[in-house]
């Protein structure tokens, strides 16, 4: 039977559709732009602004920053080796972690869960955490301090630990322990199959953590070989502005200076991965970030 | 399938907040926590000692021993020279050079570390915070003077007579004393005047063309962009905007001391230092704001000033035919020589506000220098290399130049030619190792000479010869910092449209604006102001 759809539902489905649109198009419309303005005439943008469809069309910008492809491929690879590697051990390490904590036989349960959260609240900020790596483990210039502090995150920890407890049942496990299955193997055939969508969940955050970051390489990097793309990016248009303004106190080594189209053509390279590789799992995302928050 | 489209959109839209913003988080953090940072290297110091990773040689007390003696160079040293800047493609390969050099004549090495643009001042703290470097470039911009007193650097007289007696000469005893802080000199400035007062810059073409006068006097400017306007409707005049307002053109009618006004509306005149007058409520200021109307009832500039933002390169691209906010020679030949390269026919002139007031310096010498980090273990030979790394001319071409034949060579006329973009002119980000005497000029520095000679002429036969005397100065506003906050406020709100002329009646808002400044405590901040500049003229001796 089909439920007839009243006149009030009509309107407010019609209303809805139309404020989301519209929410989703304001989203939307700032990328356009830049797409757009990476494919303008760097002369058009200065006279006349950017505009939503590129006129004076040409490739100009991406020419210029594969001109010399060394240094972007370079930031691109390094990057990646962070992703790859911050995500895969920290998905490990978290997923570990809270398949532990969320054992309720586990006698140190409240006190370990306690340490963890307990860093949410209190953090030793930047000087100690910069000494540490710095001075303490002497790990100043390579690439492990770049990928090691993004591992793990308490809000990660709890997500995944509400996420294994609402997903498989007590009784499951404990069935499983009867049968006589130790902790790896309950752990590694009973748990894991289930996490799909925690997992990835987990995982996105993770990879777009590692993607997005920019201030570990600011922090430890002494040459440009460890820079993450994100910093490099970063770098270019900050040292832009920043000689600008030194410019009148001192004279200072100009470096070259991206035109406006060229920034947006290098937006537009660093984001690329990124929306390609979303919608592989954007399925398992809204699922998955639901389950661990709403009895998180 | 429209839902299908729906939710695509969003998810879209989502990934595009998504990866936009995700950075931004832990550096907002991380700024606020820089600001406790020098206030907290006391407590670390110790820490910081102990966990301390360069040397292992014990630290010799600085400076107890007065008589010259031989420096002990038997154990090898490894230090870290910290720079504001980019590091050069070659970096390792110069620095190697230069290690080569050094390890011969005083058995040490020295590493560049560089702070790239991004947060510098944060992490320039923290270097000095967490003591992982030796020697550091300092300058008045990056708060010298401030970093000074706090201890995080340290004394060099002692060190000066007992290493590098040499040095007191070449630098000159008159520039050392500009660095002092409370009375102790913390940083040694290079030896190179470098006149960066602002001016204008404007295009010559058009003036002659229309037979105009040269805009150096606020009557002048306004002949000249009348003129172009009569001549040339469609031209526009100038890019004023909420940023970069008007208010730099009255450094042509006043001989202040600073060339981007004296903070809270004072007036210090140049000749008179320690005489504080007052602009904001002076009819001088009635006056000039009245002017700004005028010419913004010309039509010099959009009507919609205020909220436009800055245009990118707005001479090069005709967009105005003068640039005021922040121009100083090294810029203008920046501009001139883009200039040149895409328009050829046209013209472009600079002029110094000093050159019509008679009021002409060159930089303050805290604008390069190098000082020694607290937390040196070996001071000594942290000044021998930075004597060397200065004096020593094989060392000082190959930090500023590179390697020659590969990065740069010298032409016929003794002119620097760079040959790789790898190593670029001063690529080690050292202005404050350029030594005048050795140094080998470059195209830009010898346009820049052009103004610099003139600027010298005038400045010689100012009262305090080439000495830039406020610029040394800095203030702690804290005392009276909710003051200083509201009357920052009130000229956001109030002075801007003034500046900009795009008031109505202009002794209305004048009246109101100076209403407001009262309001706001603009005379706590005056009084903390004036104490705190008068101090540092009488222990500068600047009378």
């Amino acid at each position: 039977m089909k439920i007839k759809t009243s006149k009030s539902m009509i309107a407010f489905q019609s209303i809805a559709c139309v404020l989301l649109t519209f929410g989703a198009v304001i989203c939307v419309l700032p990328f356009g732009i830049i797409l757009s303005g990476s494919l303008t005439d760097d002369a058009i943008i200065i006279k006349e602004g950017y505009s939503i469809l590129p006129k004076g069309f040409t490739f100009e910008a991406y020419k210029t920053i594969f001109k010399v492809p060394g240094e972007i491929l370079q930031a691109y690879k390094m990057t990646i080796f962070y992703t790859a590697v911050g995500t895969s051990l920290g998905l490990m390490m978290i997923t570990m972690t809270s398949y532990v904590i969320s054992r309720k036989e586990f006698k140190y349960r409240d006190q370990v869960s306690f340490l963890i959260y307990f860093t949410t609240l209190f953090g030793g900020g930047l000087i100690p955490w910069y000494l540490m790596y710095a001075n303490v483990l002497n790990m100043k210039g390579t690439t492990f301090p770049i990928w090691f502090p993004g591992l793990m995150s308490p809000f990660l920890i709890i997500l995944m630990r509400t996420f294994i407890s609402e997903s498989v049942p007590d009784a499951i496990t404990e069935s499983a322990k009867l049968d006589g299955a130790g902790h790896l193997t309950i752990f590694g055939r009973i748990i894991l199959p289930v996490l799909g969508p925690g997992l990835a969940t987990v995982g996105l955050f993770l990879a777009l953590g590692y993607w997005n970051d920019w201030y570990r390489s600011s922090m430890f990097s002494t040459s440009q070989e460890t820079w993450e793309l994100q910093f490099y990016l970063y770098n270019l248009l900050n040292a832009a502005a920043s000689i600008k303004q030194m410019a009148m106190n001192a004279d200072i080594a100009m470096a070259d200076i991206p035109t406006q189209s060229m920034k947006l053509a290098m937006a537009v390279v660093v984001t690329g991965p990124v929306l390609l590789f979303y919608p592989f799992v954007q399925r398992y995302f809204v699922s998955g970030i639901t389950v661990g928050a709403v009895k998180g | 399938m429209k839902k299908k489209l729906l939710s695509l959109l969003l998810a879209t839209a989502m990934l595009a907040a998504l990866a936009g913003c995700g950075g931004g988080k832990t550096a907002a953090d991380a700024m606020d926590e820089a600001g406790e940072s020098s206030a907290a290297a006391e407590q670390t110091k110790e820490e910081t000692e102990a966990v301390q990773e360069t040397q292992e040689e014990e630290e010799p007390a600085a400076g107890e021993n007065k008589e010259p003696a031989q420096l002990d160079t038997s154990e090898r040293v490894d230090l870290v020279f910290y720079t504001l800047g980019d590091a050069p493609a070659d970096k390792e390969k110069v620095q190697e050079k230069i290690n080569e050099i050094l390890l011969e004549k005083v058995n040490a090495t020295v590493d560049f570390q560089f702070s790239t643009w991004v947060d510098w001042q944060q992490k320039y703290s923290l270097q000095l915070t967490t003591g992982g470097v030796d020697l550091i470039y300092t300058a008045n911009w990056s708060e010298y003077g401030t970093l000074a007193n706090s201890g995080a650097f340290l004394p060099l007289d002692d060190l000066l007579d007992t290493v590098s007696p040499d040095m007191r000469e070449l630098i000159g005893e008159s520039a050392l004393n500009q660095c002092r802080v409370g009375g102790q000199l913390y940083t040694i400035p290079c030896n190179d005047l470098e006149f960066t007062c602002n001016g204008i810059i404007y295009r010559e073409d058009l003036r002659e063309k229309y037979d105009l006068p040269v805009p150096n006097t606020p009557e002048n400017i306004e002949a000249y962009l009348l003129g172009i306007k009569e001549n040339d409707p469609d031209q526009q005049l100038l890019d004023v905007n909420g940023q970069e307002t008007m208010g730099t053109v009255f450094n042509f009618k006043y001989p202040w001391v600073t060339f981007t006004g004296v903070p809270y509306g004072l007036a210090i005149n140049y000749d008179t230092p320690q005489e504080v007058n007052d602009y904001w409520f002076s009819d001088d200021f009635l006056e000039d704001m009245k002017l700004l109307k005028k010419w913004a009832d010309l039509g010099f500039w959009s009507r919609s000033a205020l909220s436009n933002t800055p245009q990118e390169a707005p001479l090069e691209n005709g967009l105005s035919v003068m640039y005021f906010a922040g121009f100083n020679p090294a810029k203008a030949t920046w501009v001139m020589k883009d200039v040149e390269e895409e328009h050829p026919d046209w013209k472009v002139e600079f002029i110094a506000f000093g050159e019509t007031t008679g009021v002409i310096f060159p930089a303050n010498m805290q604008t390069n220098g190098t000082a020694v980090s607290k937390d040196c273990k070996n001071p000594e030979r942290a000044m021998k290399v930075l004597e060397l790394l200065l004096t020593d001319k094989e060392l000082n071409d190959l930090v500023m130049y590179g390697i020659e034949g590969e990065h740069y060579e010298v032409d016929e006329n003794g002119i620097y030619q760079n040959l790789s973009d790898k190593y670029g002119y001063g690529s080690m980000s050292t202005p404050n190792l350029r030594n005048k005497d050795i140094m080998i000029p470059s195209e830009a520095r010898l346009r820049q000479d052009k103004f610099s000679t003139k600027f010298e002429e005038i400045g010689a036969k100012t009262k305090f010869p080439n000495t830039d005397i406020f610029g040394g100065f800095t203030e702690d506003n804290t005392p009276y910092s909710t003051e200083y906050g509201a009357v920052s406020n009130v000229c956001d709100q109030y002075l801007k449209p003034l500046l900009v002329g795009t008031v109505d009646d202009v002794d209305a808002a004048v009246a109101q604006f100076r209403d407001k400044l009262k309001e706001a405590g603009i005379d706590a901040c005056r009084e903390g102001y004036k104490e705190q500049w008068i101090a540092y003229c009488e222990e500068y001796g600047y009378k």
